[in-house]
């Protein structure tokens, strides 16, 4: 990313209910833990998955979505890599 | 930054009486400089001392672990930092001073046509621009408020508003400075990469500053009511028909500093060779009878009369130094003694504050508001992104000095941001904009204790006689004219609730963290 285009990042107003499209590739924390499922809220959107590969709250992780609900920001989505904390 | 100290406290009340030795400062400097309006920072030391000493009533078990957290707490590297950051800025400042560099500004002003209502508003910009140079706000407001501050009141602009308007360009500053501690500690805690952390919060800054020059041109012109509330001082009759421009010529040893500071020299260095160049200038204009200057304004030693030190004083280059006076007079004097003297006792309240805020860490003061913060209030991104606003500004409004206070709230918002999956650029600038902000502000702020040490240290300063312990604004009195510093703090409350700026990890991952 080039200097200029870093200045001009995020002049936006954005949405607290962001949406994904199935397919679609993101990475994220880890904002909660249950069982061996894990949860991944980005705003007010949640992304569940059920096997969580081991990864801890906090962890950042690549994550494929496999199905979202735009009308109630909910979908579903399976660990493609677990990337770890941060250093 | 040093790994923290193992050492935990327990506290008869529960953890959260871990935050009595701060809270009591908190209310003896409300109690002495808001209520009875006495700003003596000695006053101050005091009050930490005292806070100190009944917060360890409190402890359970062994004392010793306490005074082991205290001197753990004063050993600290921001702590050593910002002292000898006032120690070398104060010498510096004050050598510029009585180099002329105030009759210089006038004379500027004068043929610019700068004129009292006009002056605010500049002053705000020059002292942005130098405090985004130098990366150090708490300079900015020591060298504003000793250079550019007395020119100001011989324009006959207000005072109160000048302080101010030196305060909102040190946090202008102290914000967007890819070399300012605030900035690198925000972009380390929230593992961002300083340029594109500095990149991403221009789109704040510039709302905010945009804003505040308005209102300083508002106010600085007068409307009816702010202008007529505010205390004003009129020293305008004592400009000199006949002032000089060469005291100009320390914007060049000033040109040094800052080219130094921003090739990443240590301030020690950078101030070092200001220094030296400023003494020289001061020698040589001296010498050519440019400006009433000699090597006597920056050391000198005033010697009781007698035998040996008359025989001194007539010495070549030593004698220079050294004068004899009668016995009551004796001392030593000159801009690098009462430069670096002006600070004494905000060093020693620092060192104490620094203290305090390690106790409560080690009592769990900290944790226990985490606790209460994370769980029951942070329940969406948009009171998420609030809560990290306004706990980061509450912290940095009670701790003194806004570096402490950020690397102590930041742990927090890198939890509650990660949450919500926020990106680590809009984390760090959310935790630095509020710490820069709210340490200027209000009359315990290091920021603010800074300048008014710088301002005390005019009175009856050599290159400002005209100025009296009267003219001394009230530390208490200023914090509704930090215009930048409220405009900051309500544009991200704003950005908080419509989103303005925000991003989300999946939008763009922060660069690994650099030093640039």
């Amino acid at each position: 990313m080039s200097r200029l285009d870093k200045l001009l990042a995020g002049w936006t107003f954005r949405t607290a209910t962001p949406t994904f499209e199935p397919g679609e590739v993101i990475t994220a924390y880890v904002s909660e833990r249950n069982g061996d499922g894990l949860t991944v809220r980005i705003g007010d959107s949640i992304i569940r998955v059920e096997d969580g590969r081991g990864a801890a709250v906090e962890d950042k992780i690549r994550l494929e979505v496999t199905s979202f609900d735009a009308t109630n920001h909910v979908g579903t989505g399976e660990v493609v890599e677990v990337l770890g904390p941060d250093a | 930054m040093p790994e923290e100290p193992d050492i935990e406290l327990s506290f008869r009340g529960g953890r959260l009486v871990s935050a009595l030795p701060i809270a009591l400062f908190i209310a003896w400097a409300i109690f002495q400089s808001g209520i009875l309006g006495i700003g003596d920072t000695t006053g101050l030391v005091a009050g930490m001392l005292t806070g100190l000493i009944v917060g360890l009533l409190f402890v359970r078990g062994d004392w010793k672990d306490y005074a082991d957290v205290v001197f753990a707490g004063m050993t600290r590297r921001v702590a050593a930092t910002a002292v000898v950051a006032w120690l070398w800025a104060g010498m510096f400042a004050e050598t510029i001073q009585v180099g002329g560099f105030v009759d210089g500004l006038v004379w500027a002003a004068t043929v610019l046509n700068v004129g009292p209502g006009l002056f605010p508003a500049v002053t705000f910009l020059l002292a942005a621009l130098l405090a985004t140079g130098i990366g150090t706000g708490y300079g900015t407001a020591i060298a504003f408020t000793s250079l550019v501050f007395p020119a100001g009141l011989l324009l006959g602009a207000n005072p109160v508003l000048l302080f101010g308007a030196i305060l909102s360009g040190a946090v202008f500053g102290d914000n967007l400075a890819p070399v300012s501690d605030t900035t690198i500690v925000s972009a380390v805690t929230q593992d961002a990469d300083i340029g594109g952390v500095v990149a991403s919060r221009v789109k704040y800054a510039v709302v905010a500053a945009t804003l505040a020059i308005a209102a300083y041109l508002v106010a600085g012109f007068g409307i009816p009511g702010v202008w007529g509330g505010m205390p004003y001082v009129d020293v305008a009759g004592e400009v000199s028909a006949s002032v000089s421009p060469w005291g100009l010529v320390h914007l060049l040893d000033i040109a040094v500093v800052i080219a130094l500071a921003v090739r990443g020299r240590h301030i020690i260095e950078a101030v070092s060779w200001g220094l030296l160049l400023a003494a020289a200038f001061n020698v040589a204009l001296g010498a050519a009878n440019l400006v009433d200057v000699s090597v006597g304004s920056m050391l000198l030693f005033s010697a009781p009369q007698n035998g040996l030190t008359q025989a001194v004083e007539a010495l070549p280059l030593l004698g220079a130094v050294v004068e004899t006076v009668p016995a009551g007079q004796v001392g030593v004097g000159g801009s690098v003694y009462s430069g670096a003297a002006g600070f004494f006792p905000l060093i020693v309240l620092t060192l104490l504050l620094v203290a305090g805020a390690e106790v409560m860490r080690a009592g769990g003061g900290f944790d226990a508001i985490q606790e209460l913060v994370i769980d029951r209030v942070a329940t969406t991104v948009r009171r998420a992104e609030t809560t990290m606003v306004v706990g980061t500004a509450l912290v940095n409004a009670t701790v003194t000095i806004n570096t402490a206070a950020e690397i102590a709230i930041a742990p927090y918002v890198a939890t509650l941001g990660k949450r919500f999956n926020i990106n680590g650029y809009r984390r760090a600038n959310i935790l630095d904009a509020n710490t820069s902000a709210l340490g200027y502000i209000f009359p315990w702020g290091g920021g603010l204790l800074a300048g008014y040490g710088a301002m005390q240290g005019l009175v009856g300063g050599e290159a400002t006689p005209w100025f009296t312990a009267e003219m001394l604004v009230n530390p208490a009195s200023v914090f509704p004219y930090v215009f930048h510093g409220w405009f900051l703090v309500a544009v991200f409350l704003f950005a908080a609730w419509t989103g303005y700026g925000r991003e989300y990890v999946s939008d763009r991952t922060s660069e690994e963290v650099s030093r640039v």
